[in-house]
This record gives structure tokens, C-alpha cells and sequence, in this order.
């Protein structure tokens, strides 16, 4: 009986040690947002671009706490190898061979203590570039870590 | 007492199990004539037989390691009865003897420790060795699929727990978390799990835990015989075999077993999966190319004789295996469906293909209060990982045909181990003082087309001194002093496709250069300090010690993009070695048909090393990922285990196991997260039901094992909320005499109710994977003897 007491006891310290987490400092765990349904936002899924053109590439960005970093990335996707992170299909051309794809890494700083940002960025397509299927990648994190991924399909034509 | 007297025709008997040091011999087994079931001694080395009529019984009890005890009782005279297990002699000591210097029983161990023996392993057969331990409180494993899995003790894994295999450390790729551990558990005689650190012992890395996975047993005197094993679950449709081979005339003996098993995709309940917002369609059920096969071979052999013995060990442990096609890591992946949805049993890309070879002698020696052992090992671990080629970052479009890389082989890790290990138990007084040395040299080349980790050779040794000190017959002091030294170097590693390096003013193309020729040295002294108390039926045992670890070659020297992760991965070439003091309590208590332990553990890490993933995204190395930067912190964790039995009848057990873990930054860049991987509260109930079944049949069960795992809303970046689930699995058995060999026939029903949940430490938690649908696992144990004991 006074065992059955005592394991109970314990037992109960060891919930109540697992409550405690609650009444401590919060942490931080949302992700931050990639705003890609906002009216201004540029590439969407399926958007079209140029070569040989500018586009400026918009995102609104938002975090519960504070903003960290953004980064894109365009690839090819000639040969299907991905598919984006959005629910749309935009139908993809024909696999072929990459001869001179384009390429583009790019990563862009945000100011401190911001919780939404507008981020505008004029990007140039090079006119000799391969046409076709490309990924759209947007990376962003907030202060803490937390990363956000958004894989947009686009044709550059 | 009172349930004896209450049905009055019957009577209890109290059973006290010891050896010749007078220490209780838990786990021994006792029959009793006329009764079918038999009864393994509690931690206290008692137990109480119920209902006994008034008559004549014949008591045989019997422990591996122990020559076996017969007695007659005769009831009601007796009531409490003392056994004296006499230590077998020397050449029959089997896993005393050849596996463990400072084993004796877990009493006298200073640290928190289960053993679990083959029974266990075959109740509880899981798709892997950790998988099948994960049962026991404290024990989790970070799962990869259905058929790999490695081990966490306590929230800590990958280069923080110890696996030892035949008295040498088993060194693979364990920093990757999809990297399982190289063992085959048919091959496993008994499992140590000791939770809590263990450096003293086991040097760099037994900072979280040690896996202690002994051979099985020498086979007696004059025989020959063997076992087969045959393995079927229907989740993945597996199927396996293992055929075992000993015989032993006087001195020599051999030991040899030969294991297959195949298994499909494993199934999960539901239709469609989500690699973000893309819906993926399964076919009926099966996470598309998750199957796999292992192939494993043993052969043991060795001389033994009075004073003098030496073993070999030779096994070869290969396994190929498929990730899930549809996302890479992180990374979403178009697969052809209809290629992949074939079969449910090919293995297409990507995969992993393992092989660990491992040789190991160990010899012993005796002479006038000496015992000297020494183990010489070499084994080799060889991973290669297939994928097909994608250009990422600033790879080019097209794989050069100018590579000698094979153009699927993504990764190749091959390690090359030469172990030696040398100590002396000196037996002066009460005192029982073993010296010891441990020393290795690792060889480690890298290949594929992308880079993580540098190749590196490191050398390590370590010195100890440990003493166990008998006070009395209640007091057991442990102390124990050891020096370790390491020494790492680090070879250079140049990208074989240029990138667009800025050093902020001019972008030009460049061959990165990832890692440089580093060497580092390390020195460790560590510590530990222990009090076991035993007293009637209350049991105290009391540990603190300084434990540590040497950084790994990915973490001083990583600086590679883990592009299914969209990480770019950097180590830190001063990291200091990383040291823990833990203070670890085991309580337990025997009252008639109840006991109950409680095993709470308090540990800081002064420069606990981890993987921060930072607000930065880096454009030069990383190729636009965000830095994940290797980084030392303070952290404190603490929790422990609960363990309630309670025996009403002597065929009916109830159990309780419960866990808890809290684990805490407190400092560096993630202040006030946990660490990654800790597993949420959980408790498992189970109810065993053992029926006399006759003589012919024994040793029968039906087992109920009721799950309730808590959510973890304690997370750190870039592991995600996991909730609760409850899960129940059952378990049942029985051994059939046939010709005098026990079959053994185990069912198992692991997810009964196809319960749809996830795993917080599983692999393939970050795209939302749910674990294994309903699987029912048969098992079965064919032993056969071709010639016995004449």
C-alpha cells in the first residue's frame, strides 16, 4: 500500500514536471508565411515569363515574431524531376535535354525586426537561355530558423 | 499472504535465488514439477509461487552462466526456501565469461540497465533489433521505414549511444538519420541496454547510453544441432529465414547461421500522402518503394579450455533498401507511378546498399585472481546511396560523361576500424578493480557526386581504472577514472563543378573548396561514482559521473549542401569535445505480488553540440540554402522511467511502463528550445495472461499491449508538432514439445486497429509520413539436435 502511494506520488511529479513547460518564456514555433495568393504577387503557379525580359519578382512575406531571410532559385525541370509544393498542374512541355538552362541563386536580407515584409526584386532573364518547364523556389526563415519552402512551376518562353 | 490463506487448500512459497557472493540472480528460471508455466526470479532475485497443494514438489532453477539447482520441496513445511546458484565452471561460462568483464547481475551495476534476452526478441520481433527493443521504457528509435531503424536512449541517438557487438564498438555512418543500425537480430543473444552515460566504460560516444549486443551462447559439450527461424508479416509482405548450425566437441566449437529476409512497400492507412500541398496518390496503400532485403551470414568458432579460451567471430551483414520515391528527403520528387507501381517489391531509386563485415577474436585468460581479456577487431561498413543524377545549385545541367563517379551513386561512405581492447579484473579483497585500455583507428573515404562529410582517419585510445568495492552484504561502491585521447585529420575535398563564388565585390566561377587538410587532437578525463544499496525488498542504486564525447568529422568539418533538406550543413572546425554530468537514481521496491521501479536520471551538458539552422540563406557554398551551423550549447534534460508490475495470479501479470523526458537549451541561438528528437510522454499498459497449457505445451501467453503516446508541441526548427496517438498490439505464444525440442511459435498483431498516426523520431515525420498500418508477424522456432550429450 505505502509502495502503491509512493509510485503514485512519484507519478505524479513526473506530470507535473511535464506541465511545468507550460508557465515558462513561449518559444517561438510557427513557420513564416510565403504570401502566394496575394493580388501583387509575382511569379504565381503556372505564370509565364520572357526571355531576353525583366519581371519583378514580388512576395509578401509574414512572420509571427520577426522575419529572416529570403532566397530564390530558378531551375530547369526539362526533365520532370520535381513537381512544386502547389496542388495547380500547369501541364509540362515535353522532357528534352537541357543545352544552356538558366540558372539563377539569389539571396536577399531583411531588415531587423520586421514581421511583414514586401519583398520587390527586379530579375533579368539572359534572351539565350533555354526555353521551357522551370521550378521557382522561394526559401524564407524567420529569426529563429524556421524555413518556409514554396516551389512554383513556370515556363519561360 | 492473505490470498494463500484464503482458499485454504492451497500455499505460497517464497523462493530466494543467490549465487556463491551472496547477490540475488535475477531473471533465473524456475519450474515446478506438475505446474506447465515456468517463472523468472524479480530484481531481487525472489520469487512467490501461489496455489502449491500439500505435497512433494521437485524446483529446478536454472540461469545461463549458473549450473543449473534442483530441489525438492515439500509444502506446507516449507514456506521460504534459499537457492545457491553455483557460477558454471570456467569453460561453460558462457555469456558471463566471453562477453562482459563486469558483468554479474544488475545489482551490482552502478548504471540503469535491461536485459532482454532471444525469448524477448522473438515475443517482440519488430522489422529491425531497435525496433524490437523500442518496447522498453526509455528506449526509441528513430525509424526509417519499415525494415531500418537506429537507436535513441533517452532522447539521445546517433553518435551519442554506444552499440556494442561482441565486446567491440560497432562503428557505421550513425550521424544519419536515415542511416540504420547494421545488426541482425536473429544473430543477438542477449541485449544490455544500459541508459544513462557511460564513458567510463565505453569511452567517447556512451554519453547518452550503450547497446550491448552479445553473441549467443557457446553451445554445451558434445553436441550438434541447430535452430530455423522462419518469419512472415503481412504489412510488407516479408518473409525471412534463419538457420543456425552449432556443434562442440570438448574445446572446439563452431556456431554458424545463414539469415534472409525480403519485404515489400510497407502500408500505411491512407490513400494519399501530402508532399507539401501536392497530393500523392499511393497504390493501395503502399508507400511507393520502401522495400527491401537483408542477408546476413555468421560463423563463430573458437578453443576453450580451463584457464584459457579464444573465439572468432566472422559475420557479414548486408542490406539494400528503397526510400520513399515521392520525396526526397524534404525534396518533392515526380516519379513514374506506373513504374514504380509494378511491383510492391522492386527497389528502384533511391536506395541505400549496406554491407558491414566485421572479424573479432577475443581471448581470455586466467591466472591466480586475474582475468585478462583482450578483443581484436576489424570491420569494415560500406554505404553507397543511389539516386539519379539532378543537377542542384550550380551543378551542371548534364552529368559529364568525364566522371568516373557512377552516375546514380549520390553518396559512398566506406569506413575501415581496427579495434583492440585489452583489460585485467583483479579480484583483492572486496574488491573487484578492472584496468582496461580501448584503442581504434578509423579510415574513413568519401565518393558521389555530392559532398557532406570530408574523408578523415582518426585515431583514439583510452585508459581506465574501475573499482566495485563490497562494503557489507547491503553496500556496493563503484568509482571509476578514465583518460581518453583522440587525434583527427581531415582531407581536403574540391567540388568537381565550378560556382558562382562572390566575395562581395566580384563573382567569378570557381572550384569550391570544401574542406581543408585540418587536424585536431582531444583530450578527456572523466569520472563516475556509484552507491548501490539492497536491503529486504528495497533496492537503491546511485550514480553521478562525467561523461564526453569527441566531435565527429561532420561536425568540425561539414560544409556541403544536404539538397534534400534545403540545408546547407557547416561544421566548425573548433568545437571542443562535448561533455555531460548525469546523475542517475534507481529505486525499486518488492512487495508481494507488486513491484515497482522508478529510474530518474538529471543531466547538463556544459557544450552540447547541435545542428542550429540559422535566419541566413548562403549563396557561395550553400547555393542559396539556409546555414545549418554546428554550434555548442548549454542543455539540460532530465527524466526517467517508470516500471509497475503487478502479479494477482501466478498465470495473470499486469504491467505498467511509463516514460518522461524534458529537455532544455540554455543558451546559444536556440535558448529555451528542446533538442531535436525527443520523444513525447508515453505509457504503455499490458496485460499477460499465461494458461497452464498441459506438459506438452508450455510456456503459453497472450499478451495485451495498449500504447498512449503524448503529443510534442516541443519542438526546435526543423521538426514539427506531432500529436498523440494510441495504439494497441498483441501479442501470443506457446512452446509445443515435439521429439523433446520446444517449437516455438510467436504471433504478434503491432497496430491492430490500423490506427493512422505519426511518429515524432521517425525519419520520415517532416513530410508528414504516418507510421505502419495493421501488421500481424508470424514466428516461428524450429530447434533440432543431430547428436547430444553422451
Amino acid at each position: 500500500m505505502k509502495t502503491q502511494l509512493i509510485g503514485l506520488l512519484l507519478f505524479s511529479v513526473i506530470v507535473l514536471a511535464g506541465c511545468k513547460k507550460e508557465n515558462q518564456q513561449e518559444i517561438d514555433t510557427e513557420y513564416p508565411v510565403i504570401d502566394i495568393g496575394a493580388v501583387n504577387a509575382f511569379p504565381k503557379q503556372c505564370d509565364t515569363v520572357h526571355r531576353g525580359d525583366k519581371f519583378t519578382f514580388i512576395a509578401e512575406l509574414k512572420d509571427n515574431a520577426e522575419l529572416g531571410s529570403v532566397s530564390i532559385d530558378i531551375h530547369h525541370n526539362f526533365d520532370h524531376h520535381t513537381h512544386s509544393t502547389e496542388v495547380a498542374n500547369c501541364g509540362l512541355n515535353p522532357i528534352k535535354t537541357p543545352l544552356k538552362p538558366f540558372t539563377l541563386i539569389r539571396s536577399y536580407d531583411i531588415a531587423a525586426g520586421l514581421k511583414t515584409y514586401s519583398l520587390q526584386q527586379e530579375i533579368t532573364i539572359p534572351a539565350d537561355i533555354d526555353t521551357g518547364d522551370y521550378h521557382f523556389m522561394i526559401r524564407l526563415t524567420d529569426k529563429e530558423g524556421w524555413q518556409t519552402i514554396k516551389g512554383l512551376s513556370i515556363k519561360i518562353i | 499472504m492473505s490470498l494463500g490463506c484464503t482458499y485454504g487448500q492451497t500455499y505460497e512459497l517464497l523462493i530466494n535465488v543467490i549465487d556463491t557472493n551472496n547477490v540475488p540472480v535475477s531473471g533465473a528460471n524456475v519450474e515446478v514439477s506438475g505446474v506447465p508455466s515456468y517463472f523468472l526470479t524479480d530484481s531481487m532475485g525472489s520469487i512467490r509461487l501461489t496455489e502449491l497443494s500439500s505435497k512433494s514438489y521437485e524446483i529446478v532453477i536454472q540461469r545461463e552462466g549458473y549450473e543449473q539447482s534442483i530441489r525438492k520441496v515439500s509444502i506446507p513445511g516449507d514456506n521460504v526456501i534459499t537457492v545457491v546458484l553455483p557460477f558454471k565452471s570456467r569453460w561453460l561460462k558462457e555469456v558471463i565469461v566471453m562477453n562482459d568483464h563486469l558483468r554479474t547481475s544488475r545489482q551490482e551495476e552502478p548504471l540503469n540497465m535491461d536485459v532482454v534476452n532471444r525469448d524477448f526478441i522473438r515475443r517482440n520481433l519488430g522489422g529491425s533489433l531497435m525496433s524490437t527493443l523500442s518496447r522498453l521504457p526509455g528506449i526509441k528509435t528513430i525509424g526509417i521505414g519499415s525494415g531500418q531503424s537506429k537507436p535513441l536512449i533517452r532522447g539521445l541517438g546517433f553518435n551519442r549511444v554506444v552499440v556494442v557487438d561482441k565486446g567491440v564498438k560497432h562503428q557505421g555512418q550513425e550521424w544519419g538519420a536515415d542511416h540504420g543500425l547494421e545488426i541482425d537480430q536473429f544473430a543477438a543473444g542477449e541485449v544490455e541496454l544500459i541508459k544513462g552515460a557511460a564513458s567510463f566504460l565505453y569511452g567517447s560516444d556512451a554519453i547518452g547510453g550503450v547497446i550491448n549486443v552479445k553473441p549467443p551462447t557457446v553451445p554445451e559439450i558434445n553436441t550438434l544441432g541447430g535452430s530455423i527461424d522462419i518469419l512472415g508479416k503481412t504489412n510488407n509482405t516479408q518473409y525471412g529465414s534463419s538457420v543456425n548450425l552449432y556443434g562442440r566437441k570438448e574445446r572446439m566449437f563452431f556456431d554458424g547461421r545463414l539469415t534472409y529476409q525480403s519485404y515489400g512497400d510497407y502500408r500505411v492507412p491512407t490513400d494519399t500522402v501530402y508532399v507539401y500541398d501536392y497530393a500523392v496518390p499511393l497504390d493501395r496503400n503502399h508507400l511507393r518503394n520502401t522495400a527491401g532485403r537483408e542477408t546476413d551470414i555468421h560463423f563463430n568458432t573458437g578453443y576453450l579450455s580451463d584457464h584459457f579460451r579464444s573465439l572468432i567471430y566472422f559475420s557479414n551483414v548486408h542490406s539494400h533498401s528503397g526510400f520513399f520515391a515521392n520525396a526526397h528527403g524534404l525534396e518533392p520528387r515526380r516519379v513514374d507511378a506506373k513504374m514504380h507501381d509494378r511491383s510492391a517489391r522492386d527497389i528502384l531509386m533511391p536506395s541505400q546498399k549496406v554491407n558491414h563485415f566485421k572479424v573479432i577474436n577475443k581471448t581470455g585468460y586466467e591466472t591466480g585472481g586475474h582475468s585478462i581479456e583482450m578483443e581484436l577487431g576489424f570491420q569494415r561498413n560500406f554505404r553507397q546511396e543511389y539516386s539519379p543524377y539532378v543537377s542542384h545549385g550550380y551543378m551542371p545541367a548534364l552529368y559529364p560523361d568525364s566522371m568516373t563517379i557512377p552516375e546514380n551513386l549520390e553518396r559512398q561512405f566506406d569506413k575501415r576500424v581496427y579495434s583492440v581492447n585489452l583489460r585485467d579484473q583483479i579480484a583483492v579483497d572486496r574488491h573487484s578493480l578492472t584496468l582496461g585500455i580501448n584503442s581504434e583507428y578509423q579510415n574513413n573515404t568519401i565518393s558521389g557526386w555530392t559532398f557532406l562529410v570530408p574523408a578523415f582517419k582518426q585515431t583514439s585510445a583510452g585508459i581506465f581504472v574501475y573499482d566495485k568495492f563490497k562494503l557489507n552484504e547491503r553496500i556496493l561502491m563503484h568509482g571509476a577514472l578514465r583518460y581518453d585521447y583522440g587525434r583527427m585529420a581531415m582531407s581536403e575535398y574540391v567540388d568537381w563543378f565550378p560556382s558562382e563564388l562572390s566575395d562581395g565585390a566580384t563573382t567569378s566561377s570557381k572550384h569550391a573548396v570544401r574542406a581543408d587538410n585540418l587536424k585536431r587532437t582531444f583530450h578527456s578525463m572523466v569520472w563516475s561514482l556509484g552507491l548501490n544499496y539492497n536491503r529486504g525488498n528495497f533496492s537503491l542504486k546511485s550514480n553521478i559521473g562525467k561523461s564526453f564525447r569527441m566531435p565527429i568529422a561532420k561536425e568540425l568539418g561539414a560544409n556541403g549542401v544536404n539538397y534534400h533538406y534545403f540545408s546547407y550543413e557547416r561544421g566548425d572546425p573548433s568545437l571542443s569535445p562535448e561533455q555531460s554530468y548525469q546523475l542517475d537514481l534507481g529505486l525499486a521496491w518488492t512487495i508481494e505480488k507488486l513491484s515497482v521501479q522508478l529510474s530518474p536520471f538529471y543531466n547538463y551538458f556544459p557544450n552540447y553540440i547541435y545542428l542550429n539552422p540559422t535566419a541566413q540563406h548562403d549563396t557561395n557554398y550553400g547555393a542559396g540554402n539556409q546555414i545549418f551551423q554546428y554550434a555548442q550549447s548549454r542543455v539540460v534534460r532530465y527524466g526517467g522511467e517508470l516500471n509497475v508490475k503487478f502479479s494477482p495470479l501466478k498465470t495473470l501479470n499486469a504491467e505498467l511502463l511509463g516514460e518522461y523526458l524534458y529537455a532544455e537549451q540554455l543558451s546559444g541561438d536556440k535558448k529555451g528550445y528542446t533538442l531535436p528528437f525527443s520523444p513525447p510522454t508515453s505509457v504503455l499498459f499490458n496485460l499477460t495472461w499465461m494458461p497452464n497449457t498441459g506438459e506438452r505445451v508450455t510456456n503459453s501467453y497472450v499478451s495485451v499491449d495498449y500504447r498512449i503516446t503524448g503529443k510534442q508541441d516541443n519542438i526546435v526548427p526543423p521538426e514539427k508538432k506531432t500529436p498523440g496517438y494510441q495504439i494497441f498490439n498483441i501479442q501470443a505464444g506457446t512452446k509445443l514439445n515435439f521429439y523433446g525440442q520446444p517449437i516455438s511459435v510467436s504471433i504478434q498483431g503491432q497496430n491492430l486497429f490500423n490506427t493512422r498516426y505519426m511518429n515524432h523520431t521517425s525519419f520520415y515525420r517532416l513530410i508528414e509520413l504516418p507510421e505502419m498500418g495493421r501488421n500481424i508477424v508470424l514466428s516461428i522456432k524450429v530447434p533440432f539436435k543431430i547428436t547430444n550429450q553422451k
